[in-house]
């Protein structure tokens, strides 16, 4: 909201509509442009908000001033009040509804509230199926601009204008990447979508393929134009069968609609576009490799340069985007750069989407502009931990090539630039919410064992690097961990990252440098003290039942499998530490938080095999 | 009956060879000779044989690289072999790259003839148990469906992963007889073919249980404690990730998140997708399948 | 379909605006059910059954029901979002067989939302 001084939100839902926003609309946009607003003030139509009874309504912002029953005469004395004097024009504010709604309005929950939609403009709305319902949405409107009015530099200049960035992991500029390609000269182009969506916790993608295809698919039609491509291939992940099988349909009714094929909507542009099934393989998301895939042989990267934009898939330029990415194409080709910087910040601009699951409330894909704190997204849309009792002890971001922020840093910005000096980066926007009872040296473990398990094998610090690491850390949390272990992760991790030529490998260390660096501490005492604090690493933790808060329930008794817990009623407990495989199934029992975590008792067992051995 | 057997003697000692052809042509065996490895290669492309005796040290290519030829290449050719140093590791050596036999030097004509017999009694018995094995497993419908395949891809370039999907839709996986099949198909070399499926988890080389299990191990579904029902079933099932229970009804696997993390942990059985389960939860589900 | 020029797509637009409004689709309520991955492994299939067999059953004819994607608040699928005539759609979740038959009952045939299993009312901002 840079450019304008304010921006005026129209209820553009069926209540309103019916009660004549319309109208209202014409005689404001009059009344601004009569006034010499008009490049100040903006107004955007928006979805219903629920205040039917009292429509037409509008909010404007940034004031957040709330008006109702607008009528097309009200509006000169309005804008005047308003606009010129900068008085907010009473008569017409809301006014405290007497009868309070018995269910909640999007604005008083804070999920719905901080949201913006662009990217999920369609979600829950339209029938994926359905063409029509697309089209009523705006939809294809912005291809047959592109296709009609606007010469590829035109739209390869609003790309550009926009600042919008690949939403896949790098944040490469996508007008930038357009242009290359599209100076690039060659008998055949290929525009191409990265629908192998690879880090676990992010699911955006699948949700944009699965309920709104044909966005992806108008945004692919405006970038082939851009670039001058002919051939699109959209790669998908084969762990999203119903995906592939929504945006076969699209495509299909797009060839039989000519809005695929030969001549688009007769403006002389042909582009065909078909669907390649991945075969799961992380790395196939990084772009030289997802190309090496589609030529049908292992998905291994290759040095850059050159860049796809100038040799790509079958050697030919090639741009590769990312389904969030194409999904705000249409839409800012329709409203224009201006409209896009509107939200976000300088150089993060527009809307990202976040999957926002683990430990937290709300799970779910929200999209929110850039900029707003990371605190906003976990604790006011996320609504916090999930567990009453439990504190939130960090969220990852970026998947396998990110790292964990912890609770001192959840007050950044969240932009591309301000997530990396954290440690982690955007990546995909998967955000996934850890508390207390998550062991961060096991988290490192799990995302080294899944880059260990991914590496394609070409660049041996990545292949055996991550290996040796893995084997650190598995080494650390069963209790082997030695003195100068950190160190060596540490400076192994700045070789890996150092010489491995793709993403996969130069960001395969992220993780446990981020731990190390917020939670280093926690290696510490797993190294030092043989203690797992969250209770996770079994070889490295004993449970103990403090017996002033044990009310003697017998929860944990009865859920424990070794029957290592005794106890009378309503007295407390214990537990036969002997017994005990550290099954964590009376910590999770207790609803009174009386089993406490201690360091593993490693003398006592020592001794009581050595007297198992001796009656041996 | 001998004579339908031929039979090549590879030994550096000319007088091996020939004591070989006196005792075993007396028999009624078809036999030649050759003196190294190399020649042996080279007399093997040409022709077939039902029979290699080979000596193991021979200079340039040596016994073992021999019968690692023949095993890759000739794979129904039988090998006995004779050695001066029967010790128990060269023999274990041989028996590990698969063996029938061997005869130790110097020999009787005795001992020779009698583990001729026993190698060409071996090969006879298993030849045509594994040839109807093998059409056993894969019936002309589902060889016809492959071939359909592969026409409609053929000429459409790097289209090895689609196909193999496809087939391995048909046949439930992709064993290295399907796999050259595809690759004789495709005019690929069996190691393109190959390649590509042990790059892809996605493929298999193994048969799946009548219901396939798959547990994601997403990010999500970690933090949500996923390992603790795998762990239940890899116990209550008694297989391994990537193996298929002894009933043949259940096959484990596990996959790099689903995508469906608002559900998390998450268990796909076949093509069902269950979401919030637990070590309980995800037994009676398995149950249900049963 | 015939092939589809700009002309073709505002019509479309303008004619499927009104459907969306109900008003000439001779419809009196829409009923989406949110049918993503999600929505379908918590048991939206479950939900369009019951739906389907209330409208069967009562011989309905002036509501409709229409799948939709992934509504966005996961946790707690499945969700439909139910619009009536000239009133602001509500958004229900968590729901089961008996929940769903309840709600169409009181809120799609008798008009008044179900307070208890309702999450919110009105639409997302689109901007």
């Amino acid at each position: 909201m840079e450019k304008y001084r304010a921006n005026l939100l129209m209820c553009a839902g069926t209540g309103c509509v019916a009660s004549g926003t319309p109208k209202v609309r014409d005689a404001l946009k009059a009344e601004l442009e009569k006034r010499g607003l008009a490049d100040e003030i903006k107004i955007v139509l928006t979805g219903c908000n629920g205040f039917c009874a009292e429509g037409p309504v509008m909010l404007v912002y940034p004031e957040e001033i709330f008006y109702q029953k607008l009528t097309v005469e009200d509006i000169p004395t309005l804008v005047e009040e308003h606009f010129l004097k900068g008085r907010p024009y009473e008569k017409l504010m809301f006014k405290d509804v007497e009868k309070k709604h018995a269910i909640p309005l999007m604005n008083d929950i804070p999920f719905f509230k901080h949201q913006v939609l662009r990217v999920l403009r369609n979600k829950g709305l339209i029938d994926p199926d359905s063409l029509d319902e697309y089209i009523a949405r705006d939809g294809y409107l912005a291809a047959a601009k592109a296709l009609k009015e606007m010469t590829p530099q035109d739209i390869i200049k609003t790309i550009k204008d926009s600042g919008l960035r690949g939403r896949g992991g790098a944040g490469f500029p996508t007008g930038l990447k357009w242009e290359f390609a599209s100076k690039s000269q060659a008998d055949q182009k290929y525009m191409l979508c990265n629908g192998d969506e690879g880090d676990p916790g992010a699911f955006m993608d699948r949700s944009v393929m699965e309920s709104d295809p044909h966005s992806v698919i108008e945004g692919m039609i405006i970038g082939a134009k851009a670039i001058g491509a002919s051939k699109g291939v959209i790669y998908v992940r084969a762990e999203y069968p119903l995906a592939v099988q929504r945006l076969q349909r699209a495509i299909d009714m797009c060839n039989e609609s000519g809005l695929l094929g030969e001549n688009i909507l007769d403006s002389g542009f042909t582009f065909d576009l078909e669907i390649y099934l991945g075969a799961g393989a992380f790395v196939c998301g990084e772009e030289t490799a997802l190309m090496r895939s589609i030529e049908g042989q292992r998905g291994m990267p290759r040095p850059r340069p050159p860049f796809p934009a100038h040799k790509g898939l079958w050697d030919k330029p090639s741009v590769l985007n990312n389904v969030e990415t194409l999904a705000q194409i249409a839409p800012t080709i329709l409203n224009g750069a201006e409209w896009y910087r509107a939200l976000g910040t300088e150089k993060s601009a527009g809307t990202k989407v976040f999957a926002i699951t683990g430990d937290i409330k709300n799970v779910g894909l929200v999209e929110v502009p850039m900029g707003i704190p990371l605190r906003t997204i976990i604790y006011d849309i996320g609504g916090g931990i999930n567990k009453k009792k439990k504190k939130f002890k960090s969220v990852q971001m970026g998947g396998p090539s990110g790292g964990c922020i912890p609770e001192q840093l959840l007050d950044i910005p969240v932009t591309y630039e301000d997530v990396v000096k954290t440690g982690a980066i955007m990546g995909s926007g998967g955000m996934v919410v850890m508390d207390e009872d998550t062991c961060m040296v096991s988290t490192a473990k799990f995302f080294l064992e899944f880059t260990a398990d991914e590496s394609c094998g070409k660049c041996t610090p990545c292949r055996v690097g991550t290996k040796v690491m893995l084997d650190m850390l598995t080494d650390i949390t069963e209790g082997r961990g030695k003195d100068g272990d950190i160190e060596t992760l540490e400076d192994l991790s700045r070789d890996i990252i150092g010489t491995s030529l793709c993403g996969l490998g130069q960001t395969a260390p992220n993780p446990v440098l981020s731990t190390i660096r917020y939670f280093r501490h926690e290696y510490e005492s797993h190294i030092k003290d043989h203690w797992c604090q969250a209770g996770i690493c079994s070889k490295l933790c004993s449970f103990h039942i403090v017996e002033e808060l044990c009310k003697g329930c017998g929860a944990c008794l009865r859920g424990c499998p070794q029957q290592a817990v005794v106890g009378e009623k309503k007295k407390p407990h214990r537990i036969i530490q002997e017994l005990c495989i550290q099954c964590r199934t009376c910590y999770d029992a207790c609803k009174f938080g009386s089993i406490e975590i201690k360091p593993a008792i490693r003398q006592e067992k020592t001794a009581l095999a050595a007297k198992d051995e001796g009656g041996k | 009956m001998a004579d339908d057997v031929k039979i090549l003697v590879v030994d550096d000692e000319p007088i091996i060879i020939r004591s070989c052809e006196t005792v075993l042509k007396s028999e009624g065996f078809n036999v030649e000779g050759v003196l190294g490895g190399k020649e042996a290669i080279l007399r093997m492309e040409q022709t077939s044989y039902d029979l290699v005796f080979t000596d193991l040290k021979m200079p340039e290519v040596d016994g073992i690289t021999l019968i690692r030829w023949i095993k890759q290449k000739r794979p129904d050719t039988g090998i006995v072999i004779i050695t001066g140093y029967p010790s128990q590791d060269t023999i274990k050596d041989a028996l590990e790259v698969g063996i029938i036999d061997y005869v130790p030097k110097p020999f009787t004509p005795a001992v020779l003839l009698d583990v001729t017999q026993r190698a060409v009694e071996w090969i006879r018995r298993k030849a045509p148990v594994e040839k109807k094995e093998k059409e056993g497993e894969f019936p002309p419908s589902m060889l016809q469906e492959i071939d359909r395949v592969i026409t409609q891809y053929k000429n459409k370039p790097g289209s090895s992963i689609p196909v193999l999907q496809r087939c391995q839709q048909i046949v439930g996986y992709l064993p290295p007889e399907i796999q050259k099949h595809i690759a004789k198909g495709l005019n690929l070399t069996p190691a393109q073919v190959h390649s590509v499926v042990s790059f892809y988890s996605f493929f298999t080389m193994k048969p799946r249980g009548d219901h396939n299990i798959r547990i994601c191990l997403g990010t999500a579904c970690y933090v949500k404690r996923v390992e603790e029902s795998l762990n239940k079933i890899k116990e209550e099932l008694k297989i391994d990730v990537g193996d298929v229970t002894q009933d043949k009804k259940f096959s484990l696997e596990t996959v790099r998140c689903l995508g469906a993390c608002g559900l998390a942990p998450v268990m796909v059985i076949d093509e069902e997708t269950y979401g919030a389960v637990n070590p309980k939860k995800v037994m009676e589900i398995i149950e249900g399948y049963a | 379909m015939a092939r589809l020029t700009l002309d073709d797509l505002k019509k479309i637009k303008e004619k499927q605006k009104s459907t969306f409004t109900l008003r000439e689709g001779g419809y009196r309520a829409k009923i989406t059910v949110h049918m993503g991955t999600c929505g379908i492994a918590a048991g939206a299939r479950d939900i369009m059954t019951a739906l389907m067999d209330e409208i069967s059953l009562g011989k309905v004819e002036d509501v409709i029901t229409t799948t939709s994607g992934c509504a966005g608040l996961c946790a707690r699928e499945p969700m439909v979002t139910v619009e009536i005539m000239n009133k602001p759609p509500v958004k229900y979740g968590d729901l089961t067989d008996a929940k769903i038959r309840e709600i169409f009952k009181e809120h799609i045939m008798g008009g008044t939302p179900v307070d208890k299993y309702a999450l919110v009312i009105g639409s997302e901002t689109t901007y």
